[in-house]
C-alpha cells in the first residue's frame, strides 16, 4: 500500500505572529516556518505504518511556494521515501485554499495509486480544518477526522476520534482519508544520517497547472487584526466587594 | 544567513531536542552530578556522536561547521552533555584518520555510547605543556607494557576504554609520544574517586592510574612516535568545539535573562523597560553573536582546508571569556535570584568558567594568536 503524506509549511509555532501593517494577513517576510505540527504527527503515523509493513512507501506531498522544498526535505529526514513538491505560488504571502489543495491532492493521489492519505487535522496557520474532509469528497472516499489512533486491518482502517467529551472509535474501508490529532503519535527527531540521507531521496517537481487546477483565492480576507492585549485588573478591598463585582459582572 | 538548508535542519532538530530533552533536565543532573546515560543513548541513536565521520564508516560525514552548530546547541541544553559530544567527535576523529581497520570496528560502539572512552593526556605536571608527560608505554615483546598516571580526565569513572597519550621514545620528545587504545577494565589499570568540580558536573571526572598495564600488539593508534603529532592534529577541531560550547552557554543565559527581565517588575515597571538592564542584555547578544561569528569562520576554515591555527585559537580565548563575562551579566540582570541554586544562570555561571581552562587555556590560546602574528603577519 502506498501512502500520501500532504506536508504544509507554515509560520514556525515558536514565533510571535505579527499582523502586517495594512491588516491584510500575518507578515511571513523572513520569518522561520516549519512543517506544521499536526502534519508531522501525520508524516510519523506514516513512518510507523510502514515500519510495521502496513504501507510500502509513504510519499509526502507539499503543495505552496517553492520553499516549501525544505518540508519536504524534513519529511523525507523523518523517514518518508519520495517527495512531490507542487508549486502553486511565487508568493509566499499567498495561502493556496483548502480547495485548491484538495483538487491537487485528489488528482496525485489517483495518479500514485494511494490507498490511504494522512493529513493533519488542520494547519496552525488558518485552522481551517477543511482540507481532508474536501478531499475525501471530492475522491468519493471515507474519512475519519480526528484521530488519535489508527490501525489497519484487512481493507479497513480502526479509527478513534477525538470527539467532544470523550472517544468514538469507527471503521472506514480503504480507500480513506484520515486527518490527525495532537494525540496520536508523538513524532520523531531526524538523525543526522538521515538528514544526510533525505538529500539524495526523490524530490519531484510539480505546478498547480500541471493537475489543471486553478488555484486563484475564492476567499477575501477582508481584516485581520492581533488579539486585544489582556486589560488591567482591579483590587478589590474586601470578599463582600470581590462577590458584589462578580455579581455585577454577572459570573455568579 | 549562510548556513545550508541541510545544516539548519540539523540545526533545528539539534535545537528541539536540546529544548525538549536536555535543558528540563539540565538542573538535576548539575545537583546530582549524574551521568546522563539516557540521553546519550537518545543521542546516539539520533546521530549526534561521531558528527564527521563518513558515510562510507557508518556516520553522518558532516562538515566542521555542522558539527560547531550542534554543539551550540546541546550546550544551549547543558554544556556537559555537549562535551560528551565533542569529547566522542575527538576520538572519532582520531580513529577515522590513523586507526588501522580493526581499530576503526571499534567505532560503532563506541558512537553508540556501549563503550564508553576516555581521552587520556593530562598529568599532574603536564597540563597545558603536554610534553611534561611521564607515562611510559615500554616495548614488551610484540606488545607493550605501560605505567603512569593520568588526572582530570573526562568520563574516568565510567570510562571502558582509554585512548592513552604515553612515551614510547624517552630521549625523542614530543616525537617520542604515542597514542594506545587501552581496556580500562584490564589488570593493572586503577580509577581515581569522581572529583566534584565547580560547574559541569554532569561530567565525570577522575584520575587513572596504569600499573604494569600489558597492551596487545594492536594496542598502538597509528604510527610510533607520532602521538604529539596526532594529539595537535584534532587540536583544532576540539578547540571549535569548546568554543561553541562556550557561545552555547552564553546564549542560554541571554535567553533566560531576557525572559526574567521581561517579567520581574520593580518600581512599578518591568526591569527590562530600565536602560541599565538594556544595556547588559544589548552587550550579551552583540559579544555571543561576535564569538559565534568566529566560531563559524574558524570551522569554515578547517572545512575549507585553509590554516586555521589562529582562527581555532581566536574563537576558543573569545568564546570562553565572553561566556564568563556574559553569563555574569546574567546573573546580574536576575539579581539575588540569579544567586541562588536551581535558577540556570546560577549554573550557567559555574558551567562557564572551565570554558577559559580546558582544551587549552586562554593564556595559551593568546600565545598561539601572538605567534602567528610574529609568524606570518597581521594579516586575517
Amino acid at each position: 500500500m502506498k501512502l500520501l503524506v500532504p506536508v504544509k509549511r507554515v509560520i514556525d509555532y515558536n514565533v510571535k505572529a505579527r499582523v502586517k501593517a495594512d491588516g491584510s494577513g500575518v507578515d511571513l517576510a523572513n520569518v522561520k516556518m516549519s512543517m506544521n505540527p499536526f502534519d508531522e504527527i501525520a508524516v510519523e503515523e506514516a513512518i510507523r505504518l510502514k515500519e510495521k509493513g502496513v504501507a510500502e512507501e509513504v510519499i509526502a506531498v507539499s503543495i505552496g511556494v517553492k520553499q516549501a522544498a525544505e518540508t519536504l526535505r524534513t519529511a523525507l529526514a523523518m523517514g518518508a521515501d519520495r517527495a512531490i513538491l507542487v508549486t502553486a505560488t511565487d508568493d509566499v504571502q499567498q495561502d493556496i485554499e483548502p480547495l485548491a489543495v484538495a483538487k491537487i491532492l485528489a488528482a496525485v493521489a489517483k495518479a500514485e495509486g494511494t490507498e490511504l492519505i494522512i493529513a493533519g487535522k488542520q494547519a496552525i496557520d488558518n485552522d481551517m480544518n477543511a482540507t481532508g474532509q474536501m478531499l475525501a469528497a471530492l475522491l468519493g472516499w471515507a474519512q475519519a477526522t480526528f484521530a488519535s489512533k489508527l490501525e489497519i486491518d484487512g481493507g479497513k482502517a480502526k479509527v478513534t476520534r477525538e470527539v467532544d467529551g470523550g472517544l468514538q472509535t469507527i471503521a472506514v474501508a480503504l480507500p480513506a482519508v484520515v486527518t490527525a490529532d495532537l494525540r496520536l503519535n508523538e513524532p520523531r527527531y531526524a538523525s543526522l544520517p538521515n538528514i544526510m540521507k533525505a538529500k539524495k531521496k526523490p524530490l519531484e517537481e510539480k505546478t498547480a497547472a500541471d493537475y489543471g487546477v486553478d488555484v486563484s483565492p475564492r476567499l477575501e480576507v477582508v481584516s485581520v487584526r492581533e488579539p486585544e492585549g489582556r486589560k488591567a485588573g482591579i483590587k478589590v478591598g474586601s470578599v463582600d466587594e470581590l462577590v458584589g463585582k462578580l455579581k455585577e459582572a454577572g459570573v455568579i | 544567513m549562510y548556513l545550508t538548508e541541510t545544516q539548519l535542519q540539523v540545526r533545528d532538530m539539534a535545537r528541539a531536542f536540546a529544548d525538549e530533552v536536555i535543558r528540563p533536565a539540565a538542573e538535576a543532573l548539575d545537583r546530582d552530578e549524574r551521568f546522563p546515560a539516557e540521553i546519550y543513548d537518545e543521542m546516539a541513536k539520533l546521530g549526534l556522536f561521531g558528527i564527521g565521520v563518513p558515510e562510507s564508516m557508518g556516520g553522518p560525514g558532516f562538515d566542521t561547521l555542522t558539527y560547531a552548530v550542534v554543539m551550540e546547541e546541546l550546550s544551549r541544553g547543558y554544556a556537559s552533555v555537549a562535551d560528551q559530544c565533542g569529547l566522542l567527535e575527538l576520538i572519532s576523529t582520531l580513529l577515522v584518520r590513523h586507526g588501522t581497520d580493526a581499530q576503526r570496528k571499534l567505532l560503532p560502539e563506541i558512537l553508540a555510547m556501549r563503550r564508553k572512552v576516555a581521552y587520556c593526556i593530562t598529568e599532574p605536571e603536564a597540563g597545558t605543556d603536554v610534553s611534561g608527560i611521564r607515562t611510559t608505554a615500554e616495548r614488551d615483546g610484540d606488545g607493550w607494557v605501560l605505567n603512569g598516571g593520568k588526572i582530570w580526565i573526562h568520563n574516568a569513572p565510567v570510562a571502558d576504554l582509554g585512548f592513552v597519550l604515553a612515551r614510547t621514545d624517552k630521549d625523542a620528545g614530543n616525537r617520542g609520544m604515542s597514542i594506545f587504545v587501552v581496556d580500562l577494565h584490564a589488570a593493572g589499570v586503577e580509577r581515581g574517586p569522581k572529583e566534584h568540580k565547580m560547574g559541569q558536573r554532569a561530567s565525570q571526572v577522575g584520575a587513572l592510574t596504569f600499573t604494569d598495564v600489558r597492551l596487545g600488539a594492536d594496542a598502538m593508534l597509528g604510527e610510533p612516535g607520532r602521538g604529539f603529532h596526532m594529539m595537535m592534529s584534532v587540536l583544532d577541531k576540539g578547540r571549535v568545539g569548546i568554543a561553541a560550547l562556550a557561545v552555547g552557554i552564553g546564549q542560554a543565559g541571554l535567553e533566560a535573562a531576557l525572559d526574567y527581565a521581561g517579567t520581574r517588575k520593580q518600581f512599578g515597571k518591568q526591569i527590562v523597560e530600565f536602560q541599565g538592564v538594556q544595556w547588559l542584555l544589548a552587550d550579551m547578544a552583540k559579544d555571543i553573536e561576535a564569538a559565534r561569528l568566529l566560531v563559524h569562520s574558524a570551522a569554515s576554515r578547517i572545512d575549507n582546508g585553509q590554516d586555521a591555527t589562529k582562527a581555532c585559537s581566536m574563537a576558543k580565548c573569545f568564546a570562553g571569556d565572553m561566556a564568563v563575562a556574559r553569563t555574569a551579566d546574567a546573573v546580574q540582570v536576575f539579581g539575588g535570584s540569579g544567586y541562588i541554586r536551581g535558577f540556570e544562570v546560577e549554573r550557567l555561571y559555574r558551567d562557564a568558567k572551565i570554558t577559559q581552562i580546558y582544551e587549552g587555556t586562554n593564556q595559551i590560546q593568546r600565545m598561539i594568536i601572538a605567534r602567528e602574528l610574529l609568524k606570518k603577519g597581521a594579516q586575517a
